[in-house]
């Protein structure tokens, strides 16, 4: 009886049967996934087969109709679960950024530790500026987000969340709206924080990311997981005809 | 200060307007009431609405009745002949002088009183009914006469632009003076409790009382309220013309038949006292 | 309009003071209690959406008149009498609250989506995002509207001249009805009025620049 409850206790995120419909479109067919902690995650499969709506059940942005999904020992079935508590561990980083329009950078890593950890200001201040230095963009602590471009914001994202001091990180696309040379920068500091020991669980096309950085890769399409795979194997030989139809097309872009 | 500079032109530009409305404001007045009305064949009263037994809306009519109405209609008779057509317009204690001075009305009949303030901007007639302000309580109130207003704490309705208003102020000095837009409201003011009484002329609160028997007319009346037919400061030839029919009124019964059919059952109403000149 | 003025000016300043007061007393208010009524609209309960609709559409469709009329009139019959200057400025604050809501409310659904499940990402709870992130944004949209709702809200305390709550328009009736100098008394109310609302648009606008 040992063992199992081990096992229970190195998943950080983890899906039972998850189904969920809108209205009468069926978005997550029977997803069972096992995120473990500091595992690395990439999710990949082509647009419109449901990989947002998956990553964003997980901080419970989007809900699901049925089955079980525990992230970090909380049940999210459960509708007396405080949503808070969970998004206070796992942050999110998105395509559009959402840095808040009405605050200056500095403010934006401040705000939510600020707000829902009480963090001392003091120590506040000086752990969103380390971060801000780590993310390379201390320079526009000042600066509002309107006056930074794409791969700035995306990097003061990033440290947003870390600002949380969270135990899993979620991407949904953090490269998608990004002009092609700010990528890098913004991918060097997502393999930063992998080789620190970060869960993650990451949205992305950037093939060359997900071969480099991921434990494992997750291929879905129609709702559907069609491959959980150690990325090694699933960039050699992919097992789906779906999936290599899907890699071929990425890598010839 | 350059933000200044917007705004003045502004207010210039708006007086400017204001003004020339006034010039010719002046010359529609200037014309002679009489022949203008003579040429129409229709005299315009300005008359109360809102006034039980003097000039009341019937909503189911849509016509305004009672004895200022009748008045006026017999003295249009006998100012353009037995065709003349008396047009009545609704106005209140506060719109009627300047309405007057628009030439939008020829003459007022609208429980008007005739006081030396009034006389320097219209000519008023002879008295053709001689009114006298008095109070009206819920029965069963402390307050008897004017005198047991006069304290702090005391808070009296009355209606704008009314010499009511003005009157009260002497009487009952001490006492608060709210003044509402009419008779109406005034007296749904009292019964909401914002005041504890209501003033104004004798027989306008008989009217209100009449329909209202919870409330009552109370210390007789604490002055002199001789109401006038007001016509516009030089309408002199207007002016006699209804003094003239006024005297012949009440030498052939006419005014006195009135005066009976609008105040003669009205409980504690002095028909003799109404009627002295 | 010197003499006027010359004359009455402690009825008019009276008048000026009350009708400041009022002004400022419903502008306060009724942008609380409208904010208020727009995060009903936008929060996802649908009790709450029932009543901040309710509310809007009663205090929007009937005339501030009336409603200042019942405060004055109808309250006192079953309740607590309230002087004129109270209802009227309860009436107004109620009135122009809705105005407000519906303002508010177009302003909070112009703020993009993702500044909210930014904010609820990062672990804020719907108010604190609400206070800290969409409302500011959402004010900085409405500024002219609002502008505009709150110069009507100056010019409608006039509502206080009807139940005797002695406003500036109030004071003017009376003074114009001593003395008969109609034309003169309102230009000087006229302009009275227009020292609150001319700065409070040039504040607006002011305003409008400095966040745009």
């Amino acid at each position: 009886m040992i063992a199992p409850k081990e096992e229970k206790e190195m998943a950080m995120i983890e899906f039972k049967n998850v189904e969920k419909y809108y209205d009468k479109f069926h978005a997550l067919k029977n997803i069972n996934l096992k995120v473990d902690k500091g595992e690395v995650v990439v999710v990949i499969g082509p647009s419109g087969s449901g990989k947002s709506t998956l990553i964003r059940t997980i901080n419970g942005l989007e809900d699901f109709t049925e089955g079980q999904l525990l992230v970090n020992d909380y049940d999210l079935a459960d509708s007396k679960t405080d949503l808070n508590q969970i998004r206070k561990d796992v942050g999110m980083v998105f395509q559009h950024f959402n840095l808040y329009d009405n605050k200056t950078v500095l403010e934006n890593i401040m705000l939510a530790p600020k707000l829902v950890l009480k963090r001392d200001p003091k120590e506040n201040k000086e752990l969103a500026m380390r971060l801000l230095k780590s993310v390379g963009v201390a320079d526009k602590a000042e600066s509002y987000p309107r006056q930074l471009s794409g791969g700035q914001k995306q990097r003061v994202a990033i440290a947003r969340s870390l600002a949380m001091k969270p135990k899993a990180l979620l991407f949904d696309e953090p490269t998608s709206a990004l002009d092609p040379e700010m990528i890098d920068d913004v991918l060097n500091v997502m393999k930063k924080i992998a080789t620190e020991g970060m869960t993650m669980v990451v949205v992305t096309h950037e093939m060359g990311f997900a071969r480099e950085v991921a434990d494992r890769v997750i291929f879905i399409d129609n709702g559907e997981i069609l491959e959980d795979e150690k990325a090694d194997v699933f960039f050699k030989a992919p097992k789906e005809k779906r999936a290599q139809q899907f890699l071929s097309k990425i890598i010839k872009h | 200060m350059r933000k200044l500079k917007p705004i003045l032109i502004l207010l210039g530009m708006l007086l400017l307007t204001l003004s020339l409305g006034a010039c010719s404001n002046e010359k529609s007045t200037q014309q002679n009431a009489l022949k203008r009305s003579q040429a129409s064949n229709t005299l315009t009263w300005g008359v109360k609405a809102d006034t039980r037994l003097f000039g009341l809306m019937d909503i189911k009519s849509g016509t305004i009745k009672g004895f200022d109405i009748d008045m006026g209609k017999e003295i249009t008779k006998r100012v353009l002949g037995k065709k003349g057509h008396a047009k009545f317009v609704q106005v209140t204690s506060k719109t009627r002088i300047p309405l007057l001075k628009n030439g939008n009305i020829d003459a007022i009949i609208a429980t008007m009183t005739i006081t030396p303030d009034r006389e320097k901007i219209v000519d008023f007639s002879n008295v053709y009914f001689a009114a006298g302000q008095s109070l009206l309580v819920k029965r069963g109130s402390s307050i008897k006469n004017v005198r047991d207003l006069n304290k702090d704490g005391m808070t009296v309705l009355a209606v704008k632009g009314s010499t009511s208003a003005v009157n009260v102020k002497k009487y009952a000095p001490k006492a608060k003076v709210l003044e509402l837009e009419d008779y109406a409201q005034a007296f749904t003011a009292l019964k909401s409790g914002q005041g504890d009484a209501m003033t104004t002329d004798n027989g306008i609160l008989f009217g209100v009382a009449s329909e209202n028997p919870a409330y009552h007319v109370v210390g007789g009346t604490f002055t002199n309220e001789p109401y006038g037919i007001a016509v516009d400061k030089n309408q002199t030839q207007l002016k006699n013309k209804i003094d003239k029919a006024l005297a012949d009124m009440r030498k052939d019964g006419t005014y006195q038949r009135l005066l009976q059919k609008w105040f003669g059952n009205v409980a504690g109403f002095d028909l003799k006292e109404a009627s002295q000149q | 309009m010197i003499n006027v003025f010359m004359q009455h000016w402690q009825e008019l300043l009276l008048g000026f003071g009350n009708t400041l007061l009022c002004s400022v007393i419903a502008l306060f208010f009724s942008l609380v209690i409208g904010s208020a009524f727009a995060i009903f609209e936008v929060l996802p309960y649908k009790v709450l959406h029932i009543v901040g609709r309710v509310y809007i559409e009663v205090f929007r469709n009937i005339p501030l008149l009336v409603i200042g009329m019942f405060f004055y009139v109808v309250v006192p019959q079953f309740f607590v009498t309230l002087d004129g200057f109270t209802a009227g400025t309860i009436g107004l604050t109620l009135y122009t609250s809705a105005f407000i809501a519906e303002t508010v409310r177009a302003g909070i659904q112009a703020v993009d989506d993702g500044q909210m499940e930014g904010a609820r990402a990062n672990g804020m709870t719907f108010m604190q995002a609400m206070w800290h992130i969409i409302l500011p944004q959402a004010f900085r949209y409405v500024i002219p509207p609002l502008g505009n709702q709150f110069i009507n809200l100056v010019k409608n305390s006039s509502v206080l001249a009807f139940v005797a709550g002695f406003d500036l328009m109030y004071q003017g009736d009376a003074i114009a009805s001593t003395t008969f100098d109609t034309f003169n008394t309102y230009i000087v109310v006229g302009i009275l009025y227009l020292i609150i609302t001319l700065p409070l648009s040039y504040y607006m606008r002011y305003l409008e620049k400095k966040l745009a």
